[in-house]
């Protein structure tokens, strides 16, 4: 029957896929590359692309070469299910990515757990299953994460705010930002700041000044955001517009460093886990030169986040030797640690419990008139 | 004054947006749910046409424009005067799937990161501050402007316009007006035309004011509740509709709580759907056409 | 619409029970019973993927059916049933969460939700029609996704709510195999319960609705309570769609609910074909596979990998330009191709139709 038909069509052409040499170790991510949410995501999955690619053309990992292999879902959580299903049951991949919103982590993690594979986080924020004692197959690289942020950056603010600080808050109304700011406004309670309001912001916004102007109305002397990008960045320009002068901090996503010098804006900081590409470090010398030779059209200051996910990655598989497994791979991610070259204030290291990082370490950054200049240099915080 | 000046602002953004919307439900009794997508279409022909013309800004403006309009007859050429006398349903979802393809040509051509047409074109935007102490960027201000221009124009060719008449006949009654020689694949063309230029307009005038990325369709989206509440085919409705809406959610957000501004617009709807269905200003009519 | 042709070439009928059968012919029996047999045997030739695309097809086409129900056939417009699996998900998610109850509370506990809303959903139908019906459903869509996200974020959910496998007898539901089996049952039964229902009073009396409101109510069809019944029964179903969706996946989160997946559903019956439930099976399993189609062929392009970002955005794009092909170029729906294809044979060796009424 017809039914029959199509099915058998599209099982042909999946078998039809180039068989997966079974001498490469494979990879597969599912990942946010298209969708409104992609372009916190996209960028890293192509560094990450380009970082792999390098390995391979220096030979590959144990003399083996890494299958990459890439799923997009859209943001969208049944699709990432779907993704990860076939990522493990028909491409055996020994390790999953995700790249993706937060609300694909339920299902992926599901199937990761089901079939025994280990979860790789990277350019996804860091769920709390990886800090310690971290779930056995939940690893994460990335820079930002819940809780220790907002501990970094109100440590940041009572340190440089003379006197009293009355402290805004806003997130978007996606419920991870708003846990975080909510977490936010209970510590800096705890730290003697006086928080004064709290806009909690939805996805589509088409203006964001009625937010701003209830926050300035409150007048904070602080006004400190943690979400993706475009809330920081639209609250912030909805209350320069409105008058408002003070100190504004938010999270240092991959377009700050761009973005910073667009808005040149001298009170308004960054907290940042990536070193920014200014400080020219060797390092990014060569992220540059490979994203230029890759013809990629994310500019290379959008690629620290995926560069460091393929180190940690390589280090992950060299240490699994081969052929790896779920098993083997795993054994190697908990005793891991791969130094960022600067990249990051120290190294990333994953013990048996912890499979996040060991310490912690953030910058601050801003606009001085000129350039963007360092406002506190690494300031490192112990992962209990 | 401040509070003001915000509803004023957000209204004009759902007004400039939900006239496209009634342009084409008013003539055609189509309901173009691809408007988002078009409107962001607009506003990253902007991007194009900036490369294009480079220190010419306002001619990369008024190229982008052209191109809105130049689009909008495609679309009904090549698309929807092939759904004419379908199902509305089946006509509905053919803009969808419009809606679907834009935003796949979109990511691929510019990619999802987050753009700036205002810096592409070297154009500021200051803060301007009204005499009552109110303040306004200089984009929004236009916006405001455009707006006023936009439905004062339609208004005048709807009501004076030889083709505005013919809009508003192929409207009342499509067979008739076919059959006293009205073009009627002419008048839609038209009616699409002018609504992917608004549309267009409203996306370039936000993204000349705030960036622009791959979500401004849902920004259409929330356009939609206004248009409906003032009734969808007619033009002073979407106005007073925006209006409420608008003022609805900057009120809320200011002396209730900010989340209610996503669900408020749509309990206006309802709550206007079980009183009035078919808007303030809208006209009474049969719809069971599925 | 398309009448199909007869199959039977003649009246046999000799009692009631006949009249009543619901497979008419040897060879509707025959044909049914070998694709029972092919259903049963797909679980063990297909590879663990294929399976899992399979069993997105049956949960999908619970949903289909239901909308196909009340939209193809009560001629009533819905564009909340996305909002209508999320409660049904939910339900069951919070029920198992908070009570740790087991499947067999969870789902009827569903169903009942999926009564309630039904009857929620439908009230404005008693006032509304077409365009107007479908923006109410779409305004409580909007609630109801609302209220989800209210409850993930107060209860710290935010990566979404686990769901645990059910269990029967101890025995966890891992298995690919058995959740094939057991959302074909689902899928068979939702089948059989819409094909009950349209040869029925309540059927004829839908039928009747949508062809002309007025006409139904001088026949002495009670439109509101039909109506009504119409929106109870689909969004029911729809619920329990949820609940299943949400055992299978294991997780419930209000992003996998969204306005993106209602325009599926109505993708799925207008694709398939209004007004025929063949026509909603086959929507469903058209537009749940389509997108993993696309994406299996585009990969077979030599180097791909180079171009990661784009193929998807080449993808995004190509799944609107097929529908759009589809909407333009065949507007009785994959149902109309399917008729084609059966007429001919059963024509063969002639070409046309017979006109109407020139057979009887």
């Amino acid at each position: 029957m017809l039914k029959r038909i199509l099915l058998g069509a599209i099982s042909a052409a999946a078998l039809a896929l180039p068989a997966l040499a079974q001498d490469a170790y494979v990879v597969g991510l599912t990942g946010a590359l298209t969708g409104p949410p992609s372009s916190t995501y996209a960028p890293a999955v192509d560094a990450l692309r380009i970082y792999i690619d390098g390995v391979n053309a220096r030979g590959g990992v144990n003399g083996k070469k890494i299958t990459l292999l890439l799923e997009d879902d859209g943001a969208q959580p049944s699709k990432a299910a779907a993704n990860a299903k076939k990522l493990i049951t028909q491409d055996k991949a020994v390790l999953l990515l995700n790249a993706s919103l937060s609300s694909t982590y339920a299902p992926v993690i599901a199937e990761s757990k089901a079939a025994g594979v280990p979860l790789l986080f990277a350019s996804s924020v860091c769920p709390q299953s990886v800090y310690p004692p971290a779930d056995p197959l939940q690893f994460c690289t990335t820079g930002f994460a819940a809780n220790y942020d907002s501990q970094a950056t109100l440590d940041f603010v009572k340190a440089s705010a003379k006197g009293p600080v009355k402290i805004g808050f806003s997130a978007m109304a996606i419920p991870l930002s708003r846990g975080e700011i909510d977490y936010a406004e209970e510590l800096s309670k705890k730290m003697g700041m006086t928080p004064v309001d709290k806009e909690v912001i939805p996805p589509p916004t088409a203006d964001y000044t009625p937010f701003a102007t209830k926050l300035k109305d409150a007048g904070p002397t602080w006004v400190y955001s943690w979400a993706p990008w475009v809330t920081q960045v639209r609250t912030l320009e909805a209350l320069r517009k409105l008058g408002w002068q003070d100190d504004y901090i938010a999270w240092g996503h991959l377009e700050t460093e761009s973005e910073l010098v667009r808005l040149k804006d001298g009170k308004f900081y960054t907290v940042n886990s990536n070193s920014l590409f200014q400080e020219g470090l060797p390092i990014q010398k060569e992220i540059e030169d490979a994203a230029k030779k890759a013809g990629s059209k994310y500019p290379a200051a959008t690629m620290a986040e995926g560069w460091i996910a393929g180190m940690v990655i390589e280090a992950a598989l060299k240490g699994a030797g081969w052929p790896a497994d779920a098993a083997k791979l795993r054994t190697a991610m908990e005793n891991l640690k791969v130094d960022t070259k600067g990249l990051r204030g120290g190294p990333i290291e994953w013990t048996k419990n912890n499979h996040f990082r060991t310490k912690l370490y953030y910058r601050v950054y801003k606009w001085d008139g000129s350039k963007i200049a360092r406002v506190q240099d690494w300031k490192s915080y112990d992962v209990k | 004054m401040q509070l003001f000046v915000n509803i004023v602002v957000l209204a004009s953004i759902y007004a400039l947006i939900a006239c496209g919307y009634v342009l084409i439900y008013r003539v055609s009794r189509v309901l173009n749910l691809a408007h988002g997508e078009l409107m962001m279409l607009g506003a990253y022909a902007v991007l194009a046409t900036a490369s294009l013309f480079s220190g010419h800004p306002v001619m990369a403006l008024v190229a982008a424009v052209v191109l809105s309009l130049v689009v909008g007859v495609l679309v009904y050429v090549f698309l929807m005067r092939k759904m004419t006398g379908e199902m509305v349903l089946a006509a509905i979802l053919t803009t969808v799937a419009l809606g679907i393809l834009i935003r796949g040509i979109v990511v691929l051509v510019w990619s999802a990161q987050q753009q700036y047409p205002a810096q592409a074109l070297g154009l500021p935007n200051p803060s301007l501050v009204l005499p009552g102490g109110g303040h306004i960027s200089m984009w929004s201000a236009v916006l405001v402007g455009t707006n006023v221009f936009v439905y004062t124009a339609l208004l005048g060719f709807l009501r004076f316009g030889r083709w505005g008449m013919r809009m508003r006949a192929a409207g009342q009654n499509p067979l008739l007006a076919a059959q006293r020689g009205i073009n009627l694949h002419g008048v839609y063309a038209l009616a699409w035309s002018l609504s992917t230029l608004t549309g267009a307009l409203a996306g370039i005038l936000m993204a000349l004011d705030s960036g622009l990325t791959a979500t401004m369709p849902v920004i259409g989206l929330k356009a939609f509740p206004a248009a409906l509440v003032g009734g969808l085919d007619s033009l002073v409705g979407a106005l007073v509709g925006a209006l409420i809406v608008a003022a609805a959610e900057v009120l809320l957000i200011y002396y209730v709580d900010p989340l209610l501004s996503d669900v408020v617009p749509f309990l206006v709807l309802v709550a206007m759907l079980i009183v009035r269905p078919w808007g303030l200003f809208g006209t009474r009519e049969e719809l069971d056409r599925v | 619409m398309f009448r199909p042709l007869p199959r039977a070439s003649g009246y046999f009928r000799t009692d009631y029970a006949d009249e009543i059968a619901l497979l008419q012919t040897r060879g509707e029996r025959m044909s049914l019973a070998v694709f029972a047999l092919v259903l049963v045997a797909v679980p063990f030739i297909a590879s663990p993927f294929q399976l899992d695309l399979a069993c997105q097809v049956l949960l999908a086409s619970i949903g289909a059916l239901s909308l196909m129900l009340l939209t193809g056939y009560a001629g009533q417009i819905s564009l909340g049933h996305a909002g209508l699996i999320a409660a049904g998900a939910f339900t069951t998610g919070i029920l198992a969460r908070e009570i740790n109850a087991p499947f067999w509370v969870t789902l009827p506990a569903s169903a009942l939700t999926g009564v309630v809303l039904g009857l929620i959903f439908g009230l404005p139908s008693l006032r509304l029609r077409g365009l107007y019906l479908a923006v109410s459903t779409l305004a409580l869509h909007f609630i109801v996704i609302y209220l989800g996200g209210e409850y993930e974020t107060k209860r710290g959910f935010s990566t979404g709510i686990m769901v645990e496998k059910p269990k029967i007898a101890g025995v966890a539901l891992n298995d690919g195999r058995i959740w094939y089996f057991i959302l074909l049952v689902f899928a068979a039964a939702s089948l059989l319960i819409c094909i009950n229902l349209l040869r029925s009073r309540s059927g004829r009396a839908w039928r009747a609705i949508h062809a002309k409101e007025t006409v139904a109510e001088a026949l002495g069809i009670s439109v509101a309570g039909y109506k009504l019944l119409a929106f109870v029964i689909s969004s029911s179903m729809t619920c329990v769609a949820g609940s299943l969706f949400a055992y299978y996946r294991g997780f419930v989160s209000i992003e996998a609910f969204d306005l993106f997946l209602s325009i599926q559903y109505v993708a799925m019956i207008i694709i398939g074909g209004m007004g025929s439930l063949l026509g909603a099976l086959l929507g469903a399993m058209f537009v749940t596979l389509f997108p993993y189609a696309i994406e299996a062929l585009l990969k077979l392009l030599p180097n791909v990998q180079n171009l990661a970002g784009d193929i998807f955005a080449v993808n995004y794009a190509s799944f609107g330009v097929v529908m759009i092909l589809f909407l333009v170029l065949e507007p009785l729906g994959l149902v109309g191709i399917w008729r084609r294809i059966q007429n001919y044979f059963l024509l063969w060796p002639f070409k046309q139709k017979p006109l109407a009424g020139a057979g009887k």
